[in-house]
């Protein structure tokens, strides 16, 4: 009982076979598509490396490069076979090389699809990552003269105000740290004095943000310093004011970014999966019908094409049999080596 | 009456006349294309900018001059690469015949003058942009502190994002917040002793100081951004004298405004002259080809004398004819000239 016959005449192969020739190079279109997308989020990755500690996963777009390239590979390939597969002399060349190579095929949309399902779940690592990259790049702020770290500040401004966020969860984070450096605090002022006097560490925190938290859509000017003293500003209560500075903390706002990205990469590549799953599809057929032929003299008569030649379960038990006959023929084998004799086909 | 600049073409030629127009003609319709993708890319760019550029500012017309020319020279390309194909294949080219003379006279007229009126544009007018963007940026910075002011209400937001994406400060300099009241009287504290001071001191009652937005901030500036108190040498005694440029962007907004636009204009300009070009070419082309195959009748290997030309009798003589078309219509005093003038007349209404 063959999987899913389907009869096929000699107009209906040739037709399967040039529908198949134009979805393989449709699909190398795809793969170049996917190619791009796997560099553009490596180069996305790569610019904001710094916030990210430098140890971020480049995982997810290395696989979709090597997928894009793969599935150029292969579906060409498969395009070349498709257009020789009308040619019954050109096809006899390829006859014996077709089964390994839908196995291949198999195998390589398994794997495809198990890179669409990691473009979907690597928003966990990423969140951790920039956490701690963060974190850290904020400590580093001050440090514009310690080589090595002296391009953090600017880093960190450019970033908060591309993507309109301040801190690390909020801009809270800010008052926790040291970000004004201690070159440029003026220790004869008494003020100066008194609040590093009043910290345990010896630091100078301040209950302000940099510039670059400031929101532009703010109706009055911004208000960097002494957030939290109502009384040192005209007409403000910290408690209502929304429009001040960025409310997002930058860990939100880039995780969103990187998700939206991979979501939607993901969504391309499960396109392409499916895509590539129905050209997989068409070709066993071809190669069926093409096997069926029964009259190599008559290229015009009638031939059926199926996926599977027995049930599936019968097609499983065929597979490990053959997987047993191996083994016992290895191990026959061994035994013959040992004993010096030739050994019988089990 | 000789035709003007004619041009013997053989079989051979006439063939590869229509290839290399084809290829031509395509090319043009990339051009236009180009040309679409260029001016609506200004377009857009002028709306974003368009606070900043005083309503009087003529600038505006050159991008959508250059929208219609892009077009025309899209549709001369389309029809042209059409029309050579079609001339390969007797059956193919008999439709085109009739079209073929009006659309000449409509691609010429239209597309080369809307190409020269571009052109002539693109020289003229970038240099109405210096006091457009002068007005534009001094009414937005006077209205910087009117976020509750209707109509004027996005001044804040607008300019700031300007000063934060151009990275530029002031219309020629940070100084030029110091002669504006940048901070909105609703903000300011009337019991505070020095607002009163400046206030009372100022001519117009108006209270400047020296200082400015957070958005002329340079992020590459090693040290936090100082906003206030720019002109008090003592008010930042720690402040590096070897970076004073550091601190704020020191570029002006209008001129950095002026060389991003002066920019987009000139790459619009060259692809407009290419364009130009290449619709020459291929309009003089399609018009050889045309008369040459007229004269075999419409097949391109057709028998008889092929001889391609740009009108079929010089300038005076095509004048003389349409006037004495004009009489001949008005008086029935048949004179011999009109009787002679018959024949070459057919030749009139294709040209």
């Amino acid at each position: 009982m063959a999987l899913l016959k389907v009869k096929f005449d000699q107009k209906k192969r040739v037709k399967l076979a040039q529908g198949l020739w134009l979805m393989n190079w449709l699909s190398v279109l795809a793969g170049i598509i996917i190619f791009s997308l796997g560099l553009f989020l490596k180069i996305e990755l790569r610019k904001r490396s710094d916030v990210m500690n430098n140890s971020e996963s480049h995982f997810v777009p290395n696989s979709l490069i090597v997928m894009g390239v793969l599935s150029c590979v292969f579906n060409s390939l498969a395009g070349k076979i498709c257009y020789d597969a009308l040619d019954p002399a050109k096809y006899a060349k390829w006859k014996p090389w077709l089964k390994p190579y839908l196995a291949v095929c198999v195998l390589f949309n398994i794997a495809l699809f198990l890179v669409t399902l990691c473009c979907f779940l690597m928003r966990g690592s990423l969140e951790s990552t920039l956490a701690h990259g963060l974190k850290n790049g904020m400590k580093y702020y001050r440090d514009t003269d310690t080589p090595g770290r002296c391009f953090m500040k600017k880093t960190i401004d450019l970033l908060q105000i591309e993507f309109k966020c301040c801190g690390n969860n909020g801009f809270r984070d800010w008052f926790e740290i040291q970000w004004i450096s201690n070159r440029y605090l003026d220790f004869s002022s008494k003020e100066v004095k008194d609040r590093i006097k009043s910290n345990v560490d010896g630091r100078y925190l301040v209950d302000g943000v940099p510039f670059s938290c400031c929101n532009p859509s703010s109706p009055r000017p911004c208000i960097q310093y002494q957030l939290t003293n109502n009384s040192a500003h005209y007409s403000y209560d910290h408690q209502t004011e929304e429009l001040n500075l960025w409310v997002n903390g930058c860990r939100a706002a880039l995780l969103s970014y990187y998700s939206s990205l991979m979501n939607s990469m993901g969504a391309v590549t499960l396109l392409v999966w499916l895509f590539e799953v129905t050209i997989t599809i068409g070709l066993r057929y071809l190669h069926t019908a093409l096997e069926g032929v029964s009259n190599p003299e008559d290229p015009e008569c009638e031939s059926e094409g199926w996926l599977l030649e027995k049930s599936v379960s019968e097609t499983w038990k065929a597979f490990l049999e053959s997987l047993k006959k191996l083994g016992k023929s290895n191990q026959v084998e061994a035994e013959g080596a040992d004993a010096g004799q030739a050994p019988e086909a089990g | 009456m000789a035709p003007v600049l004619p041009l013997v073409l053989p079989l051979q030629p006439r063939i590869r006349l229509a290839q290399g127009l084809w290829l031509l003609s395509w090319l043009l319709a990339l051009a236009g294309g180009l040309t679409l993708l260029c001016s609506g890319h200004l377009l857009v760019q002028l709306w974003h900018l368009s606070t900043f550029l005083a309503p009087s500012c003529p600038f505006a017309i050159l991008p959508q001059v250059a929208l219609a020319a892009g077009t025309v020279a899209l549709g001369t390309g389309l029809v042209g690469a059409g029309a050579s194909r079609a001339s390969l294949d007797a059956a193919q080219y008999r439709p085109w015949r009739k079209v073929l003379s009006p659309l000449l006279v409509a691609g010429t007229a239209a597309g080369g003058g809307l190409l020269v009126f571009a052109l002539g544009l693109t020289l003229a007018l970038p240099g109405s942009l210096d006091t457009g963007l002068e007005e534009g940026l001094g009414t937005a910075l006077a209205h910087y502190k009117d976020t509750e002011v209707p109509g004027h209400c996005h001044a804040k937001r607008l300019l700031d994002e300007l000063q934060l994406r151009h990275h530029c400060c002031g219309r020629h300099g940070y100084k030029d917040w110091f002669g504006v009241q940048w901070v909105s009287s609703r903000y300011l504290d009337p019991s505070d002793q020095d607002v009163v001071d400046r206030i009372q001191s100022n001519v117009e009652g108006l209270y400047l100081i020296d200082g400015v937005p957070f958005s002329c901030c340079n992020p590459h500036s090693p040290r936090p951004c100082l906003q206030s108190r720019l002109s008090d040498p003592h008010a930042h005694p720690l402040f590096d004298p070897r970076q004073p440029s550091l601190n704020l962007w020191t570029q002006g907004c209008h001129a950095a405004l002026l060389g991003h636009l002066q920019s987009l204009a000139s790459t619009l300009g060259s692809t407009l002259t290419v364009t130009f070009m290449l619709q020459i070419l291929v309009l003089l082309g399609l018009r050889y080809l045309q008369t040459a195959l007229e004269g075999l009748g419409g097949v391109i290997d057709g028998e008889g004398e092929a001889q391609g030309y740009l009108f079929p009798s010089g300038l005076k003589d095509m004048l003389k004819t349409a006037w004495l078309q004009g009489g001949v219509a008005h008086r029935p005093a048949p004179e011999e000239a009109p009787a002679e003038e018959e024949p070459p007349k057919e030749g009139l209404p294709e040209a």
